[in-house]
């Protein structure tokens, strides 16, 4: 007994207390908070329901069988469908772009990177003034292309969601390219020149080798896109507030609609289940099939 | 080197910044403070009141959490105010928060109460959040502070009274207004003096000026009027109003399906529909509104009185503004808007005291006349524009009167219980309506059923 304590080495764990003490304080704790919280009915703003009462799946019910909820998961889908691959993609035409030495290349790289840098509030300041009808700089960008249709995309319940997807894909696409750029400026060489010498075309060495060579950065983006997805709500504020008519309202911006404006700690909690659910979800399956790539 | 460079200029900053800091608030209060301590003075206390106030001059520090909704420098205008209150009031030590907007503010307060912390004992929160805080229990009445007072009937009386339809009920008082502003039109009078017309006096009259001024030029289209609705429920609301029908009876009964209420949403519809004198559907550029007709690409635009100063600032024409014309003629319109003083029913009863001193030192007239030129909000007390510093302003932009004018005609801004569920209601009905998805009558007709529902458990 005496000699196996012993033989547990102390020193691992104290290291990581810090960081475990961390996760279990800010991230656990609240996750399972929430999930008591969801099987109980509490509204702030109601007298009689402040104190909460117990509703099971109550909460969870009420969502999945309310219209409104489900126009809300189908724009998040929408929203992540329309993000995720296109703004990987142009990261990763990017990256090919400006992985070069050129001189001044610094310039072009900076220039693909600074929405980046700027808070998303402030780009979305920005691009409401781009979106305006009229003189706004994407109307008379689109109208020059020869686009006739309809300007006010801010405002116009099939633009709305469209036109905060574009936001989000402006100001990603250069972070992810700077991944690209980091993983392309890592690969060997030797590979190029014995494609080169094989008399392989530029369509193959970029297909065959390059993009197959990224595939670990591709999968680390993917997850990064997916989680950011999700959790970027801020120039929904700025550009629509959700609307017109909710119809730019995804998940997290119901989520605090729900706790904020409505009040209602039962089903804002609900919805944080379904969240940690869905992101945990997705983090696992990579989690599994990157293993059992490298296995 | 470069990191030495670095420093450098972050020091400069800084000091640039601390000076900036140091200089802002200066002129704020030079006009205030040699008013302000009469009114101190004037007030001769009972020698035994007196004792007792220094007899419990225990040092107090409460927090105030305030939003920036406008375009000033709010940070420095308050920190100046509190300079002054401090040296009234040695043994009080006010903090001021910033946090950001009004959403900000009400969900920072909420989250520390939740959270089991003690809560700022002021805060300045949208009127229309009344029942909220109430029913969450966050809030405390003012009545007995009120009744404290060696005259507080007149100070609650000195409000205009638009500014004091958020702050009752149950017959006791919750709030004290502070920053405040309603909705106004704003119209480029040299643009109607070129067109021979005169400033709208009814909806019909409205709309054909608007029409009149809506100039194609080139692929862009100078509009006659922008009327922004991507948050729809305050600008709307004076349509509604002009034409004889509120969108809300009391806390408990909307009244979104009444014909007057869809009759309003038509004429909004017609706007573009029928006189092209606005654009189409929802105009979800509210900063954009205010600077078209600023640098006059726009010939009126609906906003809040809070743009004023801004405006002014930018446009090289005459700015006229009005309350929004009704649809009889003579008749007109307009909503209060804006923040109130709510104090804290969590925090400690001698920081919730310190914080009434605070309220009621800068509700006096000097101070609601000195927010008021530098913020651009309405001054919210009959008494401010008595003062000599109101009325040089006045004299010099006649228009800040107008906007105390258009709240004569003011109904109720839209406050319910359940707020933030019945006002999503109302947005997401009418926005159908704007952007011609459902009928006007179709679209309140089912804001109606939807918000009855969203009330029930509230009302019984």
């Amino acid at each position: 007994m005496q000699a196996s304590r012993k033989s547990l080495k102390p020193l691992p764990y104290i290291l990581i207390f810090p960081t475990a003490a961390f996760v279990a304080l800010f991230t656990a704790w609240p996750v399972l908070l929430s999930i008591y919280q969801s099987f109980f009915r509490q509204r702030m703003n109601i007298a009689k329901f402040r104190e909460p009462t117990f509703v099971g799946l109550g909460n969870y019910v009420d969502l999945f069988t309310d219209p409104y909820f489900i126009e809300v998961i189908k724009n998040t889908l929408a929203y992540i469908l329309g993000t995720v691959p296109i703004s990987i993609i142009l990261g990763f035409l990017f990256a090919l772009l400006v992985n070069r030495k050129v001189r001044g290349i610094g310039f072009f790289r900076l220039a693909f990177f600074h929405p980046m840098v700027l808070p998303m509030v402030s780009a979305a300041t920005i691009w409401l003034f781009f979106f305006t009808p009229d003189y706004g700089l994407f109307n008379s960008t689109l109208r020059l292309l020869g686009y006739t249709g309809p300007e006010n995309w801010t405002g116009n319940p099939n633009l709305a969601l469209l036109s905060v997807v574009i936001v989000a894909i402006w100001k990603n696409s250069g972070y992810y390219m700077v991944f690209y750029l980091a993983g392309l400026q890592n690969l060997p060489i030797d590979v190029y020149e014995a494609a080169a010498l094989d008399g392989a075309n530029g369509w193959q060495t970029l297909w065959r080798i390059t993009f197959p060579l990224l595939r670990r950065t591709t999968l680390f983006i993917t997850i990064i896109a997916f989680i950011d997805s999700f959790r970027t709500v801020d120039h929904i504020f700025v550009l629509t507030s959700g609307g017109p008519s909710r119809s730019s309202t995804v998940l997290l911006f119901e989520l605090w609609l729900e706790r904020f404006e409505y009040q209602d700690i039962g089903a804002s909690a609900a919805i944080t289940v379904i969240f940690v659910i869905i992101l945990l979800a997705f983090t696992v399956t990579n989690f599994i099939t990157s293993d059992r790539r490298e296995a | 080197m470069k990191k030495k460079m670095l420093y450098k200029i972050f020091a400069v900053v800084l000091v640039l910044g601390l000076l900036l800091g140091a200089c802002a608030p200066a002129p704020a209060e030079e006009p205030v403070q040699e008013e302000a301590a009469p009114v101190e003075e004037e007030a001769p206390v009972e020698d035994t009141a007196e004792e007792e106030e220094e007899a419990v001059m225990e040092p107090v520090t409460f927090q105030v959490f305030y939003p920036v909704a406008v375009d000033a420098p709010i940070a420095a205008i308050l920190n100046g105010y509190i300079e002054d209150f401090q040296a009234e009031y040695p043994y009080i030590t006010v903090e001021p928060v910033f946090s950001g907007g009004y959403g900000d503010v009400q969900t920072a307060i909420q989250t520390t109460i939740d959270g089991g912390g003690e809560p700022p004992a002021l805060g300045v929160m949208l009127a229309t959040a009344l029942y909220d805080l109430i029913n969450a229990d966050y809030i405390a009445p003012m009545d007995g502070y009120v009744a404290g007072m060696e005259d507080g009937d007149a100070y609650v009386a000195d409000f205009l009274p638009a500014f004091l339809a958020n702050s009752y009920y149950d017959d006791q008082l919750w709030s004290i207004p502070f920053q405040r502003s309603a909705v106004v039109m704003y119209y480029n009078t040299d643009m109607f003096a070129a067109a021979g017309l005169e400033s709208p006096t009814s909806w019909q009259s409205w709309a054909e000026a608007a029409q009149a001024l809506t100039v194609q030029e080139g692929d862009a289209t100078n509009w006659g009027l922008q009327f922004p609705s991507g948050w729809p429920y305050w600008l709307f609301q004076p349509l509604a109003i002009g034409n004889g029908q509120n969108i809300l009876n009391d806390d408990c009964t909307v009244v979104f399906d009444d014909p007057a209420v869809i009759e309003a949403v038509q004429f909004y519809n017609d706007l573009s529909a029928v006189y092209g004198a606005m654009p189409a559907g929802v105009q979800s550029a509210w900063p954009t509104a205010a600077t078209d007709f600023a640098s006059g690409s726009t010939a009126m635009v609906v906003h809040t009185s809070g743009s004023l100063t801004g405006i002014l600032a930018q446009a090289e024409f005459e700015v006229g503004v009005m309350a929004m014309p009704g649809k009889e003629a003579g008749t007109s319109a307009s909503v209060p808007g804006g923040g109130n003083f709510y104090i804290m029913k969590g925090a400690p009863q001698e920081k919730q005291d310190a914080a009434w001193k605070f309220v009621e030192f800068i509700s006096q007239p000097e101070y609601v006349a000195d927010y008021s030129i530098n913020t651009g909000y309405i001054a919210n007390r009959a008494s401010a524009y008595e003062t000599e510093a109101m009325l040089a302003y006045v004299a010099d932009v006649p228009q800040a009167l107008a906007t105390r004018d258009a709240l004569q005609f003011a109904g109720a801004e839209l406050t319910t219980q359940n707020l933030g569920q019945v006002r999503g209601i109302f947005h997401d009905y009418i926005q159908r309506a704007f952007n011609g998805e459902m009928t006007p009558a179709d679209a309140m007709a089912a804001a109606q059923v939807e918000a009855d529902a969203a009330l029930a458990d509230f009302c019984p």
